[in-house]
Protein backbone atom coordinates (compact mmCIF):
# COMPACT_ATOMS: atom_id res chain seq x y z
CA UNK A 1 0.00 0.00 0.00
CA UNK A 2 1.47 3.27 -0.97
CA UNK A 3 1.11 6.15 1.37
CA UNK A 4 -1.45 8.00 -0.28
CA UNK A 5 -3.84 5.15 -0.21
CA UNK A 6 -7.38 5.90 1.49
CA UNK A 7 -8.96 2.69 0.62
CA UNK A 8 -7.73 -0.60 0.18
CA UNK A 9 -10.41 -3.17 -1.03
CA UNK A 10 -9.14 -6.86 -1.85
CA UNK A 11 -11.40 -9.73 -3.01
CA UNK A 12 -14.29 -7.95 -1.72
CA UNK A 13 -17.43 -10.40 -2.42
CA UNK A 14 -21.12 -9.72 -2.07
CA UNK A 15 -24.09 -11.42 -2.39
CA UNK A 16 -27.86 -11.05 -2.13
CA UNK A 17 -29.98 -14.03 -1.82
CA UNK A 18 -27.66 -15.84 -4.26
CA UNK A 19 -27.31 -12.85 -6.23
CA UNK A 20 -23.66 -11.48 -6.84
CA UNK A 21 -23.77 -7.95 -6.43
CA UNK A 22 -19.45 -7.55 -5.88
CA UNK A 23 -17.23 -10.55 -7.34
CA UNK A 24 -14.09 -10.48 -5.12
CA UNK A 25 -13.10 -6.54 -6.25
CA UNK A 26 -9.35 -5.36 -6.03
CA UNK A 27 -9.21 -1.47 -6.16
CA UNK A 28 -7.63 0.96 -4.64
CA UNK A 29 -8.19 4.81 -3.73
CA UNK A 30 -6.13 8.11 -3.04
CA UNK A 31 -7.32 11.54 -2.91
CA UNK A 32 -8.69 13.11 -5.48
CA UNK A 33 -12.36 12.41 -7.06
CA UNK A 34 -12.75 8.98 -8.33
CA UNK A 35 -16.27 8.73 -10.56
CA UNK A 36 -18.17 5.35 -10.41
CA UNK A 37 -20.40 4.55 -13.38
CA UNK A 38 -21.90 1.61 -14.16
CA UNK A 39 -25.78 0.00 -15.12
CA UNK A 40 -27.89 0.05 -12.27
CA UNK A 41 -27.39 -3.01 -10.29
CA UNK A 42 -23.50 -3.15 -11.25
CA UNK A 43 -22.33 -3.13 -7.40
CA UNK A 44 -21.80 0.80 -7.19
CA UNK A 45 -23.98 1.46 -4.36
CA UNK A 46 -23.16 -1.77 -2.72
CA UNK A 47 -19.36 -1.04 -3.05
CA UNK A 48 -20.16 2.42 -1.57
CA UNK A 49 -22.08 0.62 1.61
CA UNK A 50 -19.10 -1.43 2.51
CA UNK A 51 -16.67 1.47 2.46
CA UNK A 52 -18.93 3.77 4.40
CA UNK A 53 -18.76 0.65 7.06
CA UNK A 54 -22.75 0.55 6.72
CA UNK A 55 -22.83 -2.71 5.19
CA UNK A 56 -20.47 -5.90 5.60
CA UNK A 57 -18.85 -8.15 2.56
CA UNK A 58 -19.30 -11.95 2.80
CA UNK A 59 -15.49 -12.19 1.97
CA UNK A 60 -12.57 -10.01 1.30
CA UNK A 61 -10.13 -7.44 3.23
CA UNK A 62 -11.34 -3.43 4.14
CA UNK A 63 -8.91 -0.91 4.74
CA UNK A 64 -9.94 2.62 5.50
CA UNK A 65 -7.49 5.29 6.41
CA UNK A 66 -4.88 3.18 7.04
CA UNK A 67 -6.39 1.51 9.59
CA UNK A 68 -8.84 -1.93 9.72
CA UNK A 69 -12.67 -0.89 10.60
CA UNK A 70 -13.10 -4.64 12.45
CA UNK A 71 -13.30 -3.93 16.08
CA UNK A 72 -15.79 -0.92 17.39
CA UNK A 73 -12.58 1.14 18.29
CA UNK A 74 -11.64 1.46 14.60
CA UNK A 75 -14.54 1.39 13.52
CA UNK A 76 -15.06 4.84 15.35
CA UNK A 77 -11.90 6.53 14.36
CA UNK A 78 -12.43 5.53 10.49
CA UNK A 79 -16.33 7.34 10.90
CA UNK A 80 -15.26 10.30 12.62
CA UNK A 81 -12.89 11.17 9.04
CA UNK A 82 -16.17 9.83 6.82
CA UNK A 83 -18.95 11.51 5.07
CA UNK A 84 -21.46 9.73 3.48
CA UNK A 85 -24.49 10.40 1.19
CA UNK A 86 -26.16 7.28 0.70
CA UNK A 87 -28.06 6.98 -2.18
CA UNK A 88 -31.80 7.28 -0.54
CA UNK A 89 -32.23 9.38 2.28
CA UNK A 90 -35.30 9.43 4.28
CA UNK A 91 -35.63 12.51 6.96
CA UNK A 92 -37.49 12.53 10.42
CA UNK A 93 -40.57 14.29 10.69
CA UNK A 94 -40.58 17.52 11.11
CA UNK A 95 -36.92 18.41 11.04
CA UNK A 96 -35.81 21.79 9.49
CA UNK A 97 -32.80 21.49 6.52
CA UNK A 98 -30.71 23.33 9.89
CA UNK A 99 -32.49 20.52 12.26
CA UNK A 100 -31.70 17.50 10.36
CA UNK A 101 -27.79 18.69 9.89
CA UNK A 102 -27.52 20.16 13.00
CA UNK A 103 -28.75 16.55 14.54
CA UNK A 104 -25.99 14.98 12.15
CA UNK A 105 -23.17 17.08 13.87
CA UNK A 106 -24.19 15.58 17.20
CA UNK A 107 -24.02 12.46 16.10
CA UNK A 108 -20.71 12.88 14.23
CA UNK A 109 -19.55 14.39 17.82
CA UNK A 110 -19.81 17.96 16.84
CA UNK A 111 -20.92 18.33 21.27
CA UNK A 112 -20.22 22.42 21.55
CA UNK A 113 -23.48 24.47 20.41
CA UNK A 114 -21.84 27.38 18.99
CA UNK A 115 -18.90 25.71 17.20
CA UNK A 116 -21.86 23.07 15.62
CA UNK A 117 -24.32 25.55 14.74
CA UNK A 118 -21.58 27.46 12.90
CA UNK A 119 -20.51 24.52 10.91
CA UNK A 120 -24.02 23.53 9.60
CA UNK A 121 -24.45 27.13 8.61
CA UNK A 122 -20.90 26.80 6.71
CA UNK A 123 -22.08 23.40 4.85
CA UNK A 124 -25.46 24.74 4.34
CA UNK A 125 -24.06 27.94 2.68
CA UNK A 126 -21.62 25.74 0.61
CA UNK A 127 -24.98 23.77 -0.55
CA UNK A 128 -26.69 27.36 -1.76
CA UNK A 129 -29.40 26.28 1.15
CA UNK A 130 -28.60 28.97 3.64
CA UNK A 131 -31.94 30.67 2.97
CA UNK A 132 -33.94 27.46 2.96
CA UNK A 133 -32.97 26.31 6.30
CA UNK A 134 -35.57 26.78 8.43
CA UNK A 135 -38.02 25.11 5.96
CA UNK A 136 -39.22 21.18 6.72
CA UNK A 137 -37.02 19.04 4.90
CA UNK A 138 -40.14 17.42 3.77
CA UNK A 139 -41.20 20.65 1.58
CA UNK A 140 -38.03 21.27 0.05
CA UNK A 141 -37.92 19.52 -3.66
CA UNK A 142 -36.16 16.59 -4.61
CA UNK A 143 -32.94 18.38 -5.37
CA UNK A 144 -33.19 20.55 -2.25
CA UNK A 145 -33.55 17.53 -0.38
CA UNK A 146 -29.89 16.00 -2.50
CA UNK A 147 -28.51 19.05 -1.33
CA UNK A 148 -29.22 18.80 2.49
CA UNK A 149 -28.10 15.29 1.94
CA UNK A 150 -25.00 16.25 0.92
CA UNK A 151 -24.37 19.32 3.31
CA UNK A 152 -24.23 16.52 6.10
CA UNK A 153 -21.78 14.31 4.14
CA UNK A 154 -19.29 17.91 4.40
CA UNK A 155 -19.85 18.27 7.89
CA UNK A 156 -15.99 18.69 9.46
CA UNK A 157 -14.52 18.49 5.60
CA UNK A 158 -13.59 14.41 6.11
CA UNK A 159 -10.92 12.86 4.42
CA UNK A 160 -13.21 10.28 3.03
CA UNK A 161 -15.77 11.35 0.98
CA UNK A 162 -18.77 8.81 -0.36
CA UNK A 163 -21.24 10.32 -2.60
CA UNK A 164 -24.12 8.31 -4.23
CA UNK A 165 -26.01 10.18 -7.17
CA UNK A 166 -25.28 13.71 -5.34
CA UNK A 167 -26.59 15.67 -8.11
CA UNK A 168 -29.37 13.71 -9.29
CA UNK A 169 -32.60 15.89 -9.17
CA UNK A 170 -30.58 19.20 -9.15
CA UNK A 171 -31.16 21.44 -11.46
CA UNK A 172 -28.61 22.67 -14.08
CA UNK A 173 -27.20 26.10 -12.02
CA UNK A 174 -26.89 24.21 -8.66
CA UNK A 175 -25.15 20.98 -10.39
CA UNK A 176 -22.28 23.64 -11.34
CA UNK A 177 -22.19 25.07 -7.90
CA UNK A 178 -21.79 21.42 -6.54
CA UNK A 179 -19.09 20.65 -8.77
CA UNK A 180 -17.69 23.48 -7.26
CA UNK A 181 -17.90 22.28 -3.82
CA UNK A 182 -16.72 18.78 -5.28
CA UNK A 183 -13.72 19.58 -6.89
CA UNK A 184 -12.63 21.93 -3.80
CA UNK A 185 -13.32 18.59 -1.43
CA UNK A 186 -11.39 16.65 -3.90
CA UNK A 187 -7.85 18.34 -3.23
CA UNK A 188 -7.63 17.34 0.07
CA UNK A 189 -9.73 14.57 0.57
CA UNK A 190 -10.76 10.97 -1.04
CA UNK A 191 -14.09 11.14 -2.84
CA UNK A 192 -16.09 8.60 -4.45
CA UNK A 193 -18.54 9.57 -6.63
CA UNK A 194 -21.42 7.41 -8.22
CA UNK A 195 -23.32 8.69 -10.98
CA UNK A 196 -25.15 7.69 -13.71
CA UNK A 197 -23.95 10.93 -14.74
CA UNK A 198 -21.22 10.93 -17.44
CA UNK A 199 -21.02 14.72 -17.67
CA UNK A 200 -20.25 14.66 -14.34
CA UNK A 201 -17.88 12.18 -14.12
CA UNK A 202 -15.91 14.24 -17.31
CA UNK A 203 -16.06 17.59 -15.24
CA UNK A 204 -15.00 16.21 -11.93
CA UNK A 205 -13.18 13.16 -11.74
CA UNK A 206 -9.46 12.21 -12.28
CA UNK A 207 -10.20 8.58 -12.32
CA UNK A 208 -12.84 6.67 -13.17
CA UNK A 209 -14.23 3.28 -12.38
CA UNK A 210 -16.86 1.54 -14.03
CA UNK A 211 -18.48 -1.25 -12.90
CA UNK A 212 -20.64 -4.17 -14.83
CA UNK A 213 -22.41 -7.46 -12.69
CA UNK A 214 -20.11 -6.71 -9.66
CA UNK A 215 -17.32 -6.50 -11.71
CA UNK A 216 -14.71 -4.07 -12.43
CA UNK A 217 -14.81 -3.24 -16.19
CA UNK A 218 -12.41 -0.31 -16.35
CA UNK A 219 -10.22 1.79 -14.04
CA UNK A 220 -8.21 4.32 -15.12
CA UNK A 221 -8.00 7.98 -16.21
CA UNK A 222 -10.70 9.19 -17.86
CA UNK A 223 -9.34 10.64 -20.70
CA UNK A 224 -7.87 7.04 -21.47
CA UNK A 225 -11.90 5.84 -21.21
CA UNK A 226 -12.46 8.38 -23.50
CA UNK A 227 -9.46 7.25 -26.35
CA UNK A 228 -11.13 3.98 -26.01
CA UNK A 229 -13.69 5.59 -28.27
CA UNK A 230 -11.60 7.26 -30.50
CA UNK A 231 -12.54 6.20 -34.03
CA UNK A 232 -15.65 4.46 -33.43
CA UNK A 233 -18.22 7.42 -33.23
CA UNK A 234 -19.47 8.95 -36.21
CA UNK A 235 -22.30 11.60 -37.41
CA UNK A 236 -24.17 10.36 -40.73
CA UNK A 237 -27.80 11.85 -42.08
CA UNK A 238 -29.35 8.54 -40.98
CA UNK A 239 -29.36 6.23 -37.63
CA UNK A 240 -27.19 3.31 -38.18
CA UNK A 241 -28.75 -0.16 -37.34
CA UNK A 242 -25.64 -1.68 -36.84
CA UNK A 243 -24.40 1.07 -33.96
CA UNK A 244 -24.45 -0.10 -30.64
CA UNK A 245 -26.67 3.36 -29.97
CA UNK A 246 -28.03 5.80 -32.44
CA UNK A 247 -29.51 9.25 -31.76
CA UNK A 248 -30.78 12.14 -34.06
CA UNK A 249 -28.81 15.39 -32.37
CA UNK A 250 -29.79 18.80 -32.23
CA UNK A 251 -27.61 19.54 -35.62
CA UNK A 252 -30.35 17.32 -37.22
CA UNK A 253 -27.37 14.97 -37.94
CA UNK A 254 -27.39 10.91 -36.15
CA UNK A 255 -24.67 9.91 -34.12
CA UNK A 256 -24.05 6.32 -34.50
CA UNK A 257 -21.64 5.32 -31.84
CA UNK A 258 -20.59 1.55 -32.89
CA UNK A 259 -17.62 -0.36 -34.59
CA UNK A 260 -17.81 0.20 -38.47
CA UNK A 261 -18.86 3.39 -40.11
CA UNK A 262 -21.84 3.80 -41.70
CA UNK A 263 -21.67 4.88 -45.26
CA UNK A 264 -21.74 8.82 -45.88
CA UNK A 265 -20.58 9.68 -42.55
CA UNK A 266 -17.76 12.09 -41.07
CA UNK A 267 -15.76 10.91 -37.60
CA UNK A 268 -16.28 12.77 -35.01
CA UNK A 269 -14.63 13.41 -31.39
CA UNK A 270 -16.08 10.75 -28.82
CA UNK A 271 -17.19 11.37 -25.36
CA UNK A 272 -17.23 10.14 -22.78
CA UNK A 273 -20.80 8.44 -22.66
CA UNK A 274 -19.97 6.77 -26.57
CA UNK A 275 -16.96 5.05 -24.28
CA UNK A 276 -19.06 3.91 -21.55
CA UNK A 277 -21.78 3.00 -24.16
CA UNK A 278 -19.50 1.05 -26.11
CA UNK A 279 -17.54 -0.62 -23.26
CA UNK A 280 -20.46 -2.28 -21.46
CA UNK A 281 -22.86 -2.82 -25.30
CA UNK A 282 -26.20 -3.51 -24.58
CA UNK A 283 -25.70 -3.66 -21.07
CA UNK A 284 -25.01 0.05 -20.28
CA UNK A 285 -28.76 0.69 -21.59
CA UNK A 286 -30.33 -2.11 -19.30
CA UNK A 287 -31.65 -2.09 -15.51
CA UNK A 288 -30.48 -5.27 -13.31
CA UNK A 289 -32.49 -6.13 -9.82
CA UNK A 290 -29.45 -5.73 -7.52
CA UNK A 291 -28.16 -3.04 -5.68
CA UNK B 1 -27.34 59.15 -12.68
CA UNK B 2 -23.68 59.40 -12.07
CA UNK B 3 -22.71 61.12 -8.80
CA UNK B 4 -20.98 64.57 -9.15
CA UNK B 5 -18.43 64.25 -6.94
CA UNK B 6 -16.77 61.83 -4.36
CA UNK B 7 -16.26 61.75 -0.56
CA UNK B 8 -13.04 61.97 1.02
CA UNK B 9 -11.00 59.30 3.28
CA UNK B 10 -11.31 61.74 6.04
CA UNK B 11 -15.11 62.10 5.58
CA UNK B 12 -15.39 58.53 5.30
CA UNK B 13 -13.68 57.82 8.41
CA UNK B 14 -15.51 60.32 10.38
CA UNK B 15 -18.61 59.10 9.25
CA UNK B 16 -18.02 55.69 10.08
CA UNK B 17 -16.47 56.74 13.69
CA UNK B 18 -19.73 59.15 14.25
CA UNK B 19 -18.04 62.12 14.41
CA UNK B 20 -19.54 63.86 11.24
CA UNK B 21 -21.33 66.60 11.79
CA UNK B 22 -25.31 66.06 10.79
CA UNK B 23 -25.60 68.15 7.65
CA UNK B 24 -22.40 66.33 6.51
CA UNK B 25 -23.76 63.41 7.51
CA UNK B 26 -26.83 63.21 5.52
CA UNK B 27 -25.65 64.69 2.92
CA UNK B 28 -22.86 61.56 2.32
CA UNK B 29 -25.92 58.74 3.20
CA UNK B 30 -27.83 60.55 0.14
CA UNK B 31 -24.56 60.48 -1.86
CA UNK B 32 -24.12 57.03 -0.76
CA UNK B 33 -27.23 56.32 -2.26
CA UNK B 34 -26.26 57.05 -5.54
CA UNK B 35 -22.50 56.41 -5.63
CA UNK B 36 -21.50 52.96 -6.37
CA UNK B 37 -17.82 53.91 -5.83
CA UNK B 38 -18.09 55.72 -2.78
CA UNK B 39 -20.13 52.50 -1.25
CA UNK B 40 -17.08 50.45 -1.96
CA UNK B 41 -14.81 52.81 -0.57
CA UNK B 42 -17.02 53.19 2.75
CA UNK B 43 -17.03 50.03 2.98
CA UNK B 44 -13.47 49.14 3.80
CA UNK B 45 -13.32 51.97 6.55
CA UNK B 46 -15.83 49.34 8.37
CA UNK B 47 -15.19 47.05 10.82
CA UNK B 48 -17.01 43.69 9.90
CA UNK B 49 -16.14 41.75 12.76
CA UNK B 50 -18.87 43.24 14.39
CA UNK B 51 -21.50 42.94 11.65
CA UNK B 52 -20.28 39.67 11.25
CA UNK B 53 -21.28 38.81 14.53
CA UNK B 54 -24.79 40.46 14.90
CA UNK B 55 -25.58 38.49 11.32
CA UNK B 56 -24.77 35.43 13.14
CA UNK B 57 -26.39 36.02 15.88
CA UNK B 58 -29.36 36.98 13.61
CA UNK B 59 -29.22 33.44 12.23
CA UNK B 60 -29.01 31.62 14.98
CA UNK B 61 -31.91 33.17 16.30
CA UNK B 62 -33.71 32.37 13.20
CA UNK B 63 -32.46 28.89 12.15
CA UNK B 64 -31.17 26.75 14.97
CA UNK B 65 -34.91 25.25 15.99
CA UNK B 66 -36.06 25.49 19.14
CA UNK B 67 -36.24 22.55 21.36
CA UNK B 68 -38.89 20.15 21.73
CA UNK B 69 -40.70 19.73 24.83
CA UNK B 70 -38.84 15.95 25.53
CA UNK B 71 -35.55 18.12 24.94
CA UNK B 72 -36.42 20.87 27.41
CA UNK B 73 -37.41 18.15 30.09
CA UNK B 74 -34.25 16.09 29.39
CA UNK B 75 -31.84 19.51 29.75
CA UNK B 76 -33.79 19.84 33.11
CA UNK B 77 -32.98 16.52 34.63
CA UNK B 78 -29.16 17.24 33.52
CA UNK B 79 -28.92 15.09 30.17
CA UNK B 80 -26.51 17.29 28.08
CA UNK B 81 -27.77 19.23 25.14
CA UNK B 82 -26.30 16.90 22.44
CA UNK B 83 -27.43 13.58 23.89
CA UNK B 84 -31.16 15.16 24.74
CA UNK B 85 -31.44 16.29 21.08
CA UNK B 86 -30.17 12.43 19.97
CA UNK B 87 -32.92 10.86 21.88
CA UNK B 88 -35.48 13.36 21.31
CA UNK B 89 -35.45 12.26 17.85
CA UNK B 90 -36.74 8.85 18.57
CA UNK B 91 -40.30 8.46 17.19
CA UNK B 92 -41.23 7.05 20.85
CA UNK B 93 -40.16 10.10 22.76
CA UNK B 94 -42.00 12.33 20.55
CA UNK B 95 -44.62 14.53 22.48
CA UNK B 96 -47.06 13.10 20.03
CA UNK B 97 -46.34 9.23 20.94
CA UNK B 98 -46.68 10.54 24.70
CA UNK B 99 -50.14 11.79 24.09
CA UNK B 100 -51.35 8.73 22.34
CA UNK B 101 -49.60 6.37 24.91
CA UNK B 102 -51.50 8.26 28.01
CA UNK B 103 -54.71 8.18 26.24
CA UNK B 104 -54.56 4.85 25.22
CA UNK B 105 -53.30 4.24 28.94
CA UNK B 106 -56.07 6.29 30.34
CA UNK B 107 -58.86 4.31 28.83
CA UNK B 108 -57.13 0.86 29.60
CA UNK B 109 -57.06 2.57 33.75
CA UNK B 110 -60.59 3.03 33.20
CA UNK B 111 -60.95 -0.26 31.64
CA UNK B 112 -59.62 -2.27 34.47
CA UNK B 113 -61.72 -0.60 37.04
CA UNK B 114 -65.05 -0.99 35.47
CA UNK B 115 -64.12 -3.86 33.48
CA UNK B 116 -63.66 -7.12 35.93
CA UNK B 117 -61.82 -9.84 34.63
CA UNK B 118 -61.87 -9.07 31.03
CA UNK B 119 -60.57 -5.10 32.57
CA UNK B 120 -57.78 -6.76 34.41
CA UNK B 121 -56.83 -9.18 31.24
CA UNK B 122 -56.72 -6.27 29.05
CA UNK B 123 -54.10 -4.28 31.59
CA UNK B 124 -52.19 -7.02 31.91
CA UNK B 125 -51.76 -7.68 28.59
CA UNK B 126 -50.94 -4.18 27.69
CA UNK B 127 -48.92 -2.97 30.78
CA UNK B 128 -45.43 -4.67 30.24
CA UNK B 129 -45.78 -4.05 26.32
CA UNK B 130 -45.74 -0.53 26.74
CA UNK B 131 -42.09 0.44 27.25
CA UNK B 132 -41.15 -2.59 25.35
CA UNK B 133 -43.40 -0.94 22.11
CA UNK B 134 -41.58 2.16 23.39
CA UNK B 135 -38.10 0.79 22.81
CA UNK B 136 -38.58 -0.93 19.70
CA UNK B 137 -40.46 2.63 18.26
CA UNK B 138 -37.15 4.22 19.74
CA UNK B 139 -34.38 2.67 17.05
CA UNK B 140 -33.85 0.91 13.99
CA UNK B 141 -34.19 0.95 10.22
CA UNK B 142 -38.28 0.73 10.34
CA UNK B 143 -38.29 3.57 12.60
CA UNK B 144 -35.59 5.73 11.41
CA UNK B 145 -35.80 7.08 7.60
CA UNK B 146 -32.01 8.67 8.07
CA UNK B 147 -31.33 5.53 9.51
CA UNK B 148 -27.91 4.22 6.57
CA UNK B 149 -26.36 7.55 7.44
CA UNK B 150 -26.64 7.66 10.91
CA UNK B 151 -24.92 4.52 11.50
CA UNK B 152 -21.63 5.78 9.45
CA UNK B 153 -21.23 8.14 12.49
CA UNK B 154 -18.59 7.79 15.44
CA UNK B 155 -21.30 8.38 17.87
CA UNK B 156 -22.05 4.85 19.73
CA UNK B 157 -25.13 2.73 18.68
CA UNK B 158 -25.32 1.14 22.10
CA UNK B 159 -24.96 4.46 23.94
CA UNK B 160 -27.84 5.95 21.57
CA UNK B 161 -30.13 2.79 22.16
CA UNK B 162 -29.43 3.30 25.92
CA UNK B 163 -29.93 6.76 26.53
CA UNK B 164 -33.23 5.95 24.28
CA UNK B 165 -34.45 3.28 26.53
CA UNK B 166 -33.70 5.06 29.77
CA UNK B 167 -36.12 7.51 28.15
CA UNK B 168 -38.95 5.89 27.35
CA UNK B 169 -38.86 3.76 30.77
CA UNK B 170 -38.03 7.31 32.25
CA UNK B 171 -41.63 8.26 30.39
CA UNK B 172 -43.52 5.09 30.02
CA UNK B 173 -43.31 3.31 33.06
CA UNK B 174 -44.85 6.89 35.08
CA UNK B 175 -47.56 6.61 33.02
CA UNK B 176 -48.35 3.14 33.11
CA UNK B 177 -48.54 3.57 36.86
CA UNK B 178 -50.81 5.58 36.98
CA UNK B 179 -53.32 3.55 35.12
CA UNK B 180 -52.42 0.99 37.79
CA UNK B 181 -53.39 3.09 40.57
CA UNK B 182 -57.31 2.04 39.00
CA UNK B 183 -56.59 -1.43 39.36
CA UNK B 184 -59.41 -2.38 42.07
CA UNK B 185 -58.10 -2.70 45.21
CA UNK B 186 -54.46 -1.38 44.48
CA UNK B 187 -53.29 -4.50 45.02
CA UNK B 188 -49.68 -6.63 44.22
CA UNK B 189 -51.01 -6.44 40.55
CA UNK B 190 -50.56 -2.63 40.25
CA UNK B 191 -46.62 -2.89 40.58
CA UNK B 192 -45.96 -6.50 40.03
CA UNK B 193 -46.15 -5.88 36.45
CA UNK B 194 -43.19 -3.75 35.97
CA UNK B 195 -41.28 -6.90 36.83
CA UNK B 196 -41.85 -8.85 33.59
CA UNK B 197 -41.64 -4.45 31.92
CA UNK B 198 -38.09 -4.65 32.94
CA UNK B 199 -37.35 -8.43 31.59
CA UNK B 200 -38.94 -7.83 28.32
CA UNK B 201 -37.33 -4.34 28.00
CA UNK B 202 -33.94 -6.27 28.63
CA UNK B 203 -34.46 -9.00 26.26
CA UNK B 204 -35.41 -6.84 23.32
CA UNK B 205 -32.20 -4.90 24.01
CA UNK B 206 -30.68 -8.21 23.77
CA UNK B 207 -32.40 -9.53 20.81
CA UNK B 208 -31.52 -5.92 19.07
CA UNK B 209 -28.15 -7.52 18.74
CA UNK B 210 -29.22 -9.97 16.36
CA UNK B 211 -32.41 -8.21 14.61
CA UNK B 212 -34.17 -5.07 14.23
CA UNK B 213 -35.65 -3.94 17.42
CA UNK B 214 -39.02 -4.07 15.55
CA UNK B 215 -39.25 -7.51 14.95
CA UNK B 216 -38.11 -8.40 18.56
CA UNK B 217 -40.85 -6.18 19.87
CA UNK B 218 -43.37 -8.42 17.57
CA UNK B 219 -41.93 -11.17 18.85
CA UNK B 220 -42.54 -10.23 22.46
CA UNK B 221 -46.05 -9.32 21.45
CA UNK B 222 -47.08 -12.11 20.66
CA UNK B 223 -45.57 -14.19 23.16
CA UNK B 224 -46.75 -12.45 26.17
CA UNK B 225 -50.43 -12.18 24.37
CA UNK B 226 -50.52 -15.81 24.14
CA UNK B 227 -49.12 -16.78 28.19
CA UNK B 228 -52.14 -13.77 29.22
CA UNK B 229 -54.43 -15.37 26.97
CA UNK B 230 -54.02 -18.56 27.95
CA UNK B 231 -54.11 -17.20 31.99
CA UNK B 232 -57.21 -15.66 30.87
CA UNK B 233 -59.03 -18.75 28.79
CA UNK B 234 -58.40 -20.29 32.42
CA UNK B 235 -60.47 -17.69 34.14
CA UNK B 236 -57.16 -16.58 35.89
CA UNK B 237 -55.36 -13.76 34.56
CA UNK B 238 -53.50 -13.25 37.96
CA UNK B 239 -51.34 -16.52 37.00
CA UNK B 240 -49.56 -14.44 34.85
CA UNK B 241 -48.19 -12.37 38.25
CA UNK B 242 -47.67 -15.59 40.03
CA UNK B 243 -44.24 -16.06 42.04
CA UNK B 244 -43.22 -18.94 39.63
CA UNK B 245 -43.77 -16.58 36.89
CA UNK B 246 -42.33 -13.87 38.46
CA UNK B 247 -39.07 -15.85 39.11
CA UNK B 248 -38.99 -16.50 35.32
CA UNK B 249 -39.38 -13.28 34.45
CA UNK B 250 -36.43 -11.95 36.71
CA UNK B 251 -34.26 -15.20 35.50
CA UNK B 252 -34.73 -13.81 31.74
CA UNK B 253 -34.17 -10.18 32.45
CA UNK B 254 -31.00 -11.17 33.97
CA UNK B 255 -29.61 -13.47 31.54
CA UNK B 256 -30.60 -11.01 28.78
CA UNK B 257 -29.18 -8.01 31.04
CA UNK B 258 -26.00 -10.43 30.28
CA UNK B 259 -26.24 -10.91 27.01
CA UNK B 260 -26.65 -7.54 26.12
CA UNK B 261 -23.40 -6.77 28.07
CA UNK B 262 -21.66 -9.28 26.04
CA UNK B 263 -23.01 -8.31 22.89
CA UNK B 264 -23.88 -4.52 23.02
CA UNK B 265 -21.70 -3.31 20.99
CA UNK B 266 -23.27 -5.59 17.65
CA UNK B 267 -26.14 -3.89 17.56
CA UNK B 268 -28.54 -4.88 14.46
CA UNK B 269 -26.01 -4.68 11.00
CA UNK B 270 -27.08 -2.67 8.38
CA UNK B 271 -27.20 -5.84 5.63
CA UNK B 272 -30.45 -7.15 7.30
CA UNK B 273 -31.79 -4.06 4.84
CA UNK B 274 -30.66 -5.11 1.82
Amino acid sequence: MTAATTVELTGITKKYRGTTALDAIDLAFQPGITGLLGPNGAGKTTLLRIIATVLSPDAGEVRLLGRTPATPDELAQVRRQLGYQPQEMGFPRAFTGFGFVDYMAVLKEWTARAPRHNEVRRVLDLVDLGEVATKRVRTLSGGQRRRVALAQALLGDPHLMLLDEPTTGVDPEQRVSLRQVLSRAGERSTVLLSTHQTEDVAALCDRVVVLDQGRVRFDGAVQDLVATAAGRVWLADAPDPAARASWRTGTGKHRNVGEVAPSGSERTEPTLEDAYLLLLGDRALTTEVAA
Amino acid sequence: MKAPWHADDDLLTRYVHGTVGPLDGVSLEQHLTGCADCRVRIATHVDVAPLELVWTRVREQVQAPAPSLVERLLTRFGVSEPDARIVAVAPSLRTSWLLGLAVTLGFVGLGTANGGTRGLTFFLLVAPLVPVAGVAFAYGPDVDPSYEVSVAVPYSAARLLLLRTAAVLATSLPLVLMAALLVPGLSWTAVSWLLPALAFTAVILAVSTWTRPTFAGVGLGIAWACVVGTAALDRDPYAVLAPTPLLVYAATGIAAALVLRLRIRRLTPLGSLS
